[in-house]
């Protein structure tokens, strides 16, 4: 946990999941299902994943096109690729 | 101590120069050091005849807190009476001007009881006079009592001032106030301080007042006639919007403060109170005040409103403050409507989702822009609807209605990160806290026991 164990910029960053609304969430998706205690813990497990490959793939896609910023654009190119990636 | 005229059972100072004044023979005035030296003599004779052994280090010590004031005091007394007097009268002037300074709760001194009556009723009085005159002598005790942690914040100070004057008017001290056990013990302490006399202006240490009271009861005087000539609300936001760095927290901590001031009772403290949130915004603008807040407000309900008021710590702009409570407090009465009226069912969604977006933030360590970060909600939308459809399919698979941990994990493993190299585990190591770590790696305990059980 290199990077975010360092936290020199001046956001917090919570490690605690937002276990509540995981499951509404998946309540509101999937009613007729039921969740176990630690599904969600998994759930939130498997969001940071995907959240973490999109930020890397959208900062590549920054980087490709010399921006300092990151756009709406390559937001949406990393946002392909990593959604079919992660369909499972 | 079989011989010890007081029933306390561990001698203090105060009991000391009593025994002192009551058995020591009158002697002849001499000089200002040889008679802070008699003085001490006379103590550690009295000391030494009744203690041994065992006794000897508490007195010690208590005869060098004694001599230490008794020097401190004797210093500031002695220039106006050694012309005339003796030891005894020192000591009796000791006794009357010094303030009750130990740990250790000390039987009510007799000789102050007539004079707390007398003070007590005098600080009843409401009025303007006795507001300014009673600010010096809430000062000392404030700050010195060696209970008090040395650290204490200026909210502290504030709320055992307030808890000071609760005593003094009889109200019930079961508010909640965060009192601990020292600071417990130094207000019962301080209920002593109360008694002491107007004196203690000399004996106040003159680098420890930090406000000048003058100023402040200006401010009061001003505030409550304002207070009771208005009752229509001018522009607040006016004012509020002066101080901008402010402003969110104001206008966070507003719909809070009002339903809290609506159980109150009085009109006037909630004004103050309010005023008093707000001010407390200037001090902790920035930091998370509103628990804070939220825990002090209660507090701040019962004290009198003129006493919290002074009591104050300094803001970063005294200039702030009187100009400040003319404005805006007589306008937060009227309630006013702050959120929007139709709540979005998204609202709570995107609030959650947003846990999620400032990690996204974080990892890309690059600014993003507004529609950038919105396409990242989309994102995580679609995300979740994915894995809820997978979870389903999953668990339909395996005959089940209930997703369990085995699905997510086949889930992962689908989705690449699983591998036969990196299993789950490894995983949840690397990005989960340790609670959630107990919570979902069985771990073998003593006693054959695995939790979680599998």
């Amino acid at each position: 946990m290199a990077r975010s164990a360092t936290v020199s910029q001046r956001t917090k960053i919570k490690r605690t999941a937002p276990r509540g609304f995981l499951r509404r969430v998946f309540k509101r998706y999937k009613p007729h299902l039921r969740l176990e205690a630690r599904g969600d813990l998994l759930v939130h497990l498997s969001c940071l994943l995907f959240i973490r490959r999109l930020a890397e793939e959208s900062r590549t896609n920054a980087y490709e096109n010399k921006c300092s910023i990151i756009n709406k654009d390559h937001v949406v190119d990393a946002a392909k690729v990593i959604l079919k990636k992660s369909r499972g | 101590m079989a011989d010890s005229p007081s029933p306390d059972s561990e001698p203090t100072t105060r009991t000391l120069l009593r025994r002192v004044l009551d058995t020591a023979d009158v002697r002849s005035p001499r000089r200002r050091r040889s008679a802070r030296n008699a003085i001490q003599r006379s103590v550690f004779e009295t000391t030494s005849s009744r203690s041994l052994g065992s006794q000897t280090k508490t007195s010690v010590r208590r005869r060098s807190h004694g001599a230490r004031s008794i020097g401190r005091l004797a210093h500031v007394q002695a220039s106006a009476y050694l012309e005339k007097d003796t030891p005894r009268t020192l000591l009796k002037n000791i006794l009357l001007t010094a303030p009750e300074s130990s740990i250790m709760m000390p039987n009510p001194v007799v000789k102050l009881v007539p004079l707390s009556q007398v003070v007590q009723s005098y600080r009843r009085e409401s009025s303007q006079g006795s507001l300014e005159l009673q600010l010096p002598e809430l000062d000392p005790p404030t700050t010195l009592g060696p209970g008090l942690p040395t650290s204490s914040r200026k909210k502290q100070r504030l709320r055992l001032s307030v808890f000071q004057q609760e005593v003094n008017q009889g109200l019930p001290l079961s508010q909640e106030l965060p009192v601990n056990a020292d600071s417990s013990s130094f207000t019962r302490s301080l209920n002593l301080t109360f008694t002491t006399p107007l004196q203690p202006q000399s004996v106040r240490r003159p680098g420890l007042a930090r406000r000048p009271p003058t100023r402040r009861a200006v401010d009061v005087g001003a505030l409550l006639q304002d207070l009771q000539d208005n009752s229509v609300a001018s522009a607040p936001p006016v004012s509020r919007t002066d101080y901008a760095t402010t402003s969110s927290p104001i206008s966070e901590l507003q719909p809070p403060l009002p339903e809290v001031t609506e159980a109150a009772g009085s009109e006037e403290a909630v004004r103050v109170k309010e005023l008093e949130g707000s001010s407390e915004d200037e001090d902790t603008s920035g930091e998370p005040a509103s628990p804070e807040l939220a825990t002090s407000t209660p507090e701040l309900l019962q004290a009198k409103q003129s006493h919290e008021f002074l009591e104050l710590p300094p803001p970063p702009g005294v200039g702030v403050l009187p100009s400040e409570p003319l404005e805006p407090v007589p306008a937060r009465l009227p309630s006013r409507p702050r959120a929007a009226g139709p709540r979005p069912y998204r609202d709570p969604y995107r609030t959650g989702l947003s846990h999620y977006v400032k990690l996204f933030s974080f990892h890309a360590k690059m600014p993003m822009e507004k529609k950038a970060v919105e396409m990242v909600e989309r994102c995580l939308d679609k995300y979740f609807q994915n894995l809820c459809n997978d979870l389903e399919v999953f668990a339909a698979h395996a005959g089940r209605k209930t997703v369990k941990p085995e699905d997510l994990e086949l889930l992962l493993r689908r989705q690449g990160l699983v591998t036969d190299e990196v299993s789950m585990h490894v995983l949840v190591e690397q990005h989960l806290p340790m609670e959630y770590r107990q919570l979902l790696i069985p771990c073998a305990f003593s006693g054959n026991s695995v939790f979680p059980a599998h």
